[in-house]
């Protein structure tokens, strides 16, 4: 069952934001150096100081390491939360919304390491003993298994044999569609162009997925400021106001057992953000679905309702804009502008979040959308982690 | 068989697999070429993978119970890199498909098809379980079976 209850609609605000940009090799860094310089930048974005923060939220390094960096003097809120991002904003929503803490510093770092990137073991710090690659890989090192990013593969296999129509062009559209978005955003890490020919010569990995399917170990790190609706007016930024955030996921939501690619995670966050929303698909100025996969964003596409199951392939190259080489729903409403996980960089929808931010607020440059003030983003996938968010502007 | 081995012989007959008290019935039946899932002996419903409680009607009466193994391929992938296995090349990538099991709508079982040729292997085909030797070890896969 979902709830329309909404009693947190628009009083929780996004008032800081930062990024370092993400690359395929930010250097002589630690996770923690990456992290805390966008959480420096954030809090200075915000206008505020470091005991201005009373609540700390992320993933990686934990906030207790992240308070003591940046000599926060007094944190009554912690949380180390599981991606995608939408999992720490919620949380600290919903802890500054009843009075757990003001003011969350939220954050979210990637980095290489010898578990995701053969290169990056070139830096003898982010070697990793083989043992602890191992345990990093999980419990099942053998192939027959589709937990984790297999998974994804596999439910590709299921959506291109249940739709005659679509094909591996309709994964690479997306892949297409995030590098173009890429080619505006310094803080991309694959800006270089790409063609359908690139994609569909990609080194296969599993099939029916392949190289350009996958989003992109990056390092890097975005931060956000987030307190009421209330104190954000009175800082400098222009504030972000959270108008309605979900989870989404059924009950049999391992990855071979999911029920269908029609009854995911994605349905529920979908139907609960519609019931809580005043917002939707319409009054929508840009649009983020999470792009960790290929496949994942298609699915976003047909399970939000901007088309129909199957016929996301046919929506695409309907609202194919021919000049930008990429999306722009109904001639206006670009998808993953910055350049999504595919191409900015594998941000497990900080990245996202991000830059719907900067869009409401004006600030994205060449990539800006005129007049935004809405913005939807569905971060996460089909088994355990479909989240989705509705942001806007005050007055919007 | 497997009854005659002791917990702590089965954990290490398994090494580097997660075994626990509830998936113990299912490894138990590898070593008697069984593949075993649990079913709720309250309510009749299959489950996978195997919990402590059946999740239709919270019983915790939950028996690994033979499957016949016959079921249609629901999803397929062919992977061209994988963990290191023996027998496994990845030269020819190697499938690994989820199979609908005939016993209950819903209820998969993911392993690999052997002696197919690749173009064969897809969605929808039906199949039945066979064993083959991985580590010394019986391991359940798949073979294409006549429509």
């Amino acid at each position: 069952m979902v709830t329309a209850r909404n009693p947190i609609k628009d009083k929780v605000a996004f008032a800081g934001v930062a990024t370092t940009g993400f690359r395929r090799d930010g250097g002589d860094v630690t996770e923690g150096a990456l992290a805390l310089r966008a959480c420096i930048d954030a809090v200075c974005d915000a206008g505020l100081r470091a005991q201005d923060i009373d609540g700390i939220c992320g993933s990686q390094p934990h906030p207790a390491y992240v308070q003591s960096a940046l000599g926060i003097p007094e944190v009554t809120w912690f949380a180390q939360l599981d991606i995608p991002f939408a999992a720490q904003v919620m949380a600290a929503m919903n802890a500054v919304y009843s009075g757990s803490c003001d003011t969350v510093l939220a954050y979210h770092g990637v980095y290489r390491n010898a578990f995701n990137s053969r290169a990056a073991a070139n830096d003898p710090f982010r070697r990793l003993s083989p043992a602890l690659v191992a345990a990093m890989a999980g419990a099942a090192p053998m192939p027959e298994s589709i937990a984790g990013a297999a998974g994804y593969a596999s439910w590709a296999s299921r959506y291109l044999h249940d739709h005659p129509k679509a094909s591996r062009e309709t994964f690479g559209y997306i892949a297409l569609n995030s590098r173009a978005n890429a080619a505006h955003n310094p803080g991309a890490a694959k800006r270089e162009p790409m063609t359908m020919d690139d994609y569909l010569s990609a080194r296969m990995v599993r099939w029916p997925l392949c190289l350009l399917d996958m989003d992109l170990p990056v390092d890097g790190a975005d931060a956000f400021v987030i307190t009421t609706a209330e104190r954000a007016r009175d800082l400098a930024p222009k504030p972000v106001l959270i108008h309605a955030a979900t989870f989404g996921a059924v009950d049999r939501n391992e990855e071979d057992q999911m029920p269908s690619l029609d009854r995911s995670g994605q349905q529920i966050a979908v139907a609960a953000l519609r019931a809580k929303s005043d917002i939707w698909l319409d009054d929508i100025d840009v649009y983020f679905p999470y792009d960790g996969f290929t496949t994942i964003a298609v699915n976003w596409l047909e399970s939000t309702g901007w088309c129909d199951p199957g016929e996301a392939t046919e929506f695409i190259r309907d609202n194919w804009d021919d000049a930008g080489g990429r999306m722009l729903i109904n001639g206006s409403v670009p998808v993953n502008p910055h350049g999504g996980a595919l191409s900015e960089g594998g941000t497990q929808g900080s990245g996202h979040v991000r830059e719907a931010i900067l869009q409401l607020r004006g600030e994205a440059g060449e990539r800006q959308v005129p007049g935004a003030t809405k913005a939807l983003v569905t971060p996460g996938g089909f088994f355990f982690n479909a989240q989705g968010m509705v942001l806007r502007t005050d007055g919007a | 068989m497997s009854g005659a081995l002791s917990d702590a012989e089965l954990v290490a007959r398994f090494e580097g697999a997660p075994v626990d008290h509830d998936n113990k019935h299912f490894y138990r039946g590898l070593l008697d070429r069984e593949l075993r899932l649990n079913r709720c002996s309250d309510c009749g419903t299959w489950h996978q993978p195997p919990r402590a409680v059946c999740p239709a009607c919270w019983s915790p009466a939950v028996a690994a119970t033979a499957v016949s193994g016959r079921g249609v391929i629901h999803m397929v992938l062919f992977m061209y890199q994988g963990p290191p296995t023996p027998g496994v090349d990845y030269s020819v990538p190697h499938p690994v498909v989820t199979v609908e099991l005939e016993e209950q709508e819903g209820l998969r079982y993911t392993s690999t098809v052997v002696d197919a040729p690749n173009d064969q292997i897809v969605v929808g085909a039906p199949v039945t379980l066979d064993w083959i030797e991985r580590n010394g070890t019986p391991f359940p896969v798949f073979r294409l079976v006549e429509d």
